[in-house]
């Protein structure tokens, strides 16, 4: 491996701008680091190029630990965004400054500069001035004056931020073209999603300083895991599908309580781009299989290749559901047509046609959306109104419903058909909390986010599951919350005070094991911590240390929420994300990946 | 200027006229009043003044001590502005703000100031006097002066052009292998030379011209510690215009000499840039 980051974490006034962030390099590889401004990839960056500090993790160049080597020991090369080139020396000067630190002979370094000049095809413009260049021209002596010192690693910042279109084109070929011809590992930070697809061997999306998902260009725009990178990546309608065990169906969910034989279903986010809508003059004419509704066409845009055309579907009981709220509630959907679907059928604004989807992505988040659910509407509005909650379902851009049930809580007997709420479930921490999830969980309610009235998004995620059969659903939904919070994740494990040795190192054990599955199976790197005690006492005085800290807890069984977790919850301090997954899982039960 | 490029302010024609006008009105028509008053006077009666012992021991300190407040000024004035613009604490802006202090105190309380705490009684001077050094009545005092008002020339004029070397360039040439005093020299001191250079110029016009704040801690002792604004001064006080004339007239002549020298050694090496490019 030419670079192996290894939990690297960079806070700023206490917030990570990296957050234990994990990354392999092959040899020769040409990683691209995408995600929007302020997502940490610039930090990143500079981390690996010696130029900002660290708080934890380490840095591996070649098998070489570089963590405490200072910038000019790394043996990296990188090109900033405004070129940073030495405005008092000539392009000849620039090139060989690093040869010239290394005091290299003066025939030797000509030669180089030759070589390097003629690699970025600017030769003979040795002796101008940096201010005498284009734009473009400039990057490319960057480039050069990157590479004299033939560095290891090639490292390059936003490029092409400050050149205009035509230009970056051209540049970015160089760049690939050079690349290639020297083999070196290169990794460049970049906001713009088709350069990243243009460049890239392999793309890392990072965001809130968490490097989400890595893979290659096609793997990532077809098979997203998370939200973000569906809608970073490309376009995408985001929509909620209810998914039974052999069947995906659009439209909402059945407002009535499921009968008992009814199998249950679950709450997904699919993704469907706009290539993959198929847009039809009847349901007859549809080709594809899946047919979303009717609708009129909004609105079309062309711009050459491609023609966009935004569609209202009309409303009825089996149309979609936009994953997030619009704010007239409707369904707009989004559609780029290529020249010979437009030429077999052509649309104009305010036509009527038939919308099917031709294939559809499923992500694996269990996180779908937030049904609140009070004892009465002013409960209800009020718990919508909940900074946190607002701000996770804006970042997650997802709906909240509300349900009122005025049985909640109550000590009134289960009701005969358990009624299953969509997603995941919110109430407030006030009141009989315990029961009132207690009641939740009985009537087949799975996840409960259990919210403190003024709280905020938390720094820090304490994980913990009482039940391996938790363990799975517990680590799925810690990874998708996290996904979009600027936290840092930590699993707790709790032995008992009186531990020996031998248990003590199964313990560590199963720390190591959390660590790993979490990375494996949701890409998500979290640090371990063990405590002695109780576990709810344990995670309680972890929790009073600081502020700003948040409990994903899973159990197997309700009786434990009164037990041992009844003073944890009687206290609404924190947000408690409540997972709850039975012993023995039935066959039908949802897969929890 | 092209013709017809329209531009912020009307006409070149009017613009050039109102620049000839103001040099003419407010810098060449008084010089050259000083310049004919001092022609009138007969060569030997001028030459007496001007090459008098008494004058030469005070161009030696006036022009000698400017030169070395400017050059205390270059460097302290340059860390100062490193300071100031590098780094965040707590007093920064206060600091900051503290810079502009000689620009706007009457130079005389400047001097006074200096002399209370630096003369063989005063706060400092009383301690400095223990150890031998003594500031108030000595050349060192004429120099603490010219320093002190000149400062804010030194650090003002580099204090932008650091602001403006981007971060960016160090980094870049660290990342290059260059070790810290080598990315200073190289990189950070060639970007900031031509403010440099301006501040040196400023810092040591201002130390020549400066009269206040130097009579009070010099004690003026004729070919000791007689600076030559003040030699003209006392010519005046004699009704001696023709030699205070005379003295005028050989400081502007220096001051313009060595003012164009600097110039025109920022113009070369501006050019030289533009020249090893062609």
């Amino acid at each position: 491996m030419s670079i192996t980051l290894d939990q690297l974490t960079k806070r700023y006034q206490g917030v990570p701008v990296v957050n234990d962030v994990s990354l392999e390099i092959g040899d020769g590889e040409f990683f691209v680091l995408l995600g929007p401004s302020g997502s940490g990839k610039s930090t990143l960056l500079r981390a690996i190029a010696g130029l900002s500090g660290l708080d934890h993790g380490r840095i591996a160049l070649h098998g070489r630990d570089v963590t405490h080597v200072s910038a000019r020991r790394r043996g990296v090369g990188l090109v900033f965004q405004n070129y940073a080139l030495f405005r008092h020396m000539t392009v000849a000067e620039n090139i060989e400054f690093a040869l010239r630190v290394r005091r290299m002979r003066a025939a030797e370094r000509r030669q180089r500069r030759q070589e390097l000049l003629r690699l970025v095809a600017l030769e003979g413009l040795d002796e101008r001035l940096p201010g005498q260049l284009s734009g473009g021209q400039q990057q490319r002596v960057a480039v050069a004056r990157a590479l004299a010192h033939k560095p290891e690693v090639l490292l390059l910042d936003e490029p092409f931020g400050a050149l205009d279109a035509k230009i970056r084109e051209g540049l970015r070929r160089t760049i690939r073209e050079v690349q290639r011809e020297l083999g070196i590992t290169t990794i460049l930070v970049t906001h713009d999603q088709e350069e990243a697809f243009a460049m890239a061997d392999r793309i890392g999306v990072m965001n809130f300083g968490r490097l989400l998902e890595t893979g290659s260009p096609q793997n990532l725009y077809t098979h997203p895991a998370t939200r973000f990178v569906a809608t970073f990546l490309g376009a995408a309608n985001l929509l909620l599908a209810r998914q039974g065990i052999d069947d995906t169906r659009w439209g909402a969910w059945p407002t009535a309580p499921h009968g008992a034989g009814m199998p249950r279903e679950r709450e997904v986010v699919a993704v469907v781009r706009p290539e993959e809508i198929e847009v039809a003059r009847s349901r007859e004419a549809l080709l594809s299989a899946s047919y979303l509704g009717h609708g009129i066409v909004e609105e079309v845009v062309f711009n050459g290749a491609l023609e966009r055309a935004r569609i209202r579907l009309d409303e009825a009981p089996d149309a979609p559901i936009l994953a997030h709220a619009s704010g007239d509630g409707g369904v707009l959907l989004e559609a780029t047509r290529a020249q010979f679907e437009q030429r077999a059928f052509a649309i104009t604004p305010g036509q009527s046609v038939t919308v099917g989807v031709r294939r559809a992505h499923i992500l694996p988040t269990p996180l779908s959306s937030f049904t609140i659910c009070a004892p009465n509407s002013s409960a209800a509005e009020r718990l919508a109104g909940n900074p946190f909650l607002l701000d996770l379902s804006t970042r997650m851009k997802t709906r909240i419903r509300r349900y009122v049930e005025p049985m909640l809580g109550g000590s009134m007997p289960i009701r005969a058909t358990p009624a299953s709420l969509p997603g995941t479930t919110v109430i407030a921490a006030a009141g009989d909390v315990t029961s009132e999830a207690k009641w939740l969980l009985e009537h087949g309610v799975e996840e409960i986010l259990i919210l403190p009235e003024h709280a905020s998004a938390p720094q820090r995620v304490l994980i913990h599951w009482t039940e391996d059969s938790a363990r799975k659903a517990t680590l799925a939904m810690s990874a998708s919350v996290l996904r979009h919070l600027a936290a840092e994740a930590i699993y707790v494990d709790v032995l008992p005070e009186e531990t020996l040795a031998p248990e003590r190192s199964s313990g560590i054990r199963a720390l190591l094991d959390a660590r790993s599955e979490a990375r494996a199976s949701h890409g998500l790197e979290i640090r371990t911590e063990m405590r002695f005690g109780v576990a709810a006492q344990a995670l309680e005085q972890r929790l009073d240390e600081s502020p700003g800290q948040m409990l994903i807890v899973g159990i197997a069984d309700t009786s434990q929420l009164a037990g041992e977790f009844g003073s944890l919850l009687a206290k609404p301090r924190w947000p408690v994300l409540l997972v709850h997954r039975e012993r023995e899982a039935p066959a039908h039960s949802r897969s929890a990946a | 200027m092209k013709e017809g490029q329209p531009t912020v302010l009307p006409g070149f024609g009017l613009t050039l006229g109102f620049t000839t006008f103001f040099l003419s009105a407010v810098v060449l028509l008084p010089l050259a009043a000083l310049v004919l008053l001092a022609a009138s006077t007969p060569l030997h009666q001028l030459l007496d003044t001007v090459a008098s012992p008494r004058a030469l021991a005070s161009y030696r300190l006036s022009f000698g001590g400017a030169l070395l407040a400017a050059c205390i000024n270059l460097v302290f004035g340059f860390i100062i502005a490193w300071t100031l613009a590098r780094y965040e604490f707590p007093a920064r802006r206060l600091m900051d703000a503290m810079i502009d202090m000689p620009f706007a105190l009457p130079t005389a309380v400047s001097g006074i100031a200096l002399t209370a705490v630096f003369s063989a009684n005063g706060w400092l001077g009383r301690y400095l006097a223990e150890i031998g050094i003594h500031v108030a009545y000595t050349r060192f005092g004429v120099i603490l002066a010219m320093t002190l008002i000149g400062m804010p020339f030194a650090v003002r004029t580099v204090q932008p052009a650091l602001l403006e070397v981007q971060r960016d360039l160090e980094d870049a040439a660290q990342t290059l292998g260059a070790g810290r005093f080598y990315v200073f020299r190289r990189v950070v001191v060639p970007a900031v030379l031509p403010a440099i250079l301006t501040g040196f110029t400023l810092a040591f016009a201002r130390a020549l011209g400066e009269y206040g704040s130097v009579i009070f801690i010099s004690g003026n002792l004729p070919m000791k510690t007689e600076i030559t604004p003040l030699l003209i001064v006392i010519h005046l006080e004699e009704f001696d215009y023709r030699g205070a004339a005379a003295l005028g007239f050989v400081m502007l002549a220096a001051s313009f000499v060595i003012l164009l020298a600097i110039n025109l050694l920022q113009a070369w090496g501006r050019e030289r840039l533009v020249r090893r490019s062609a």
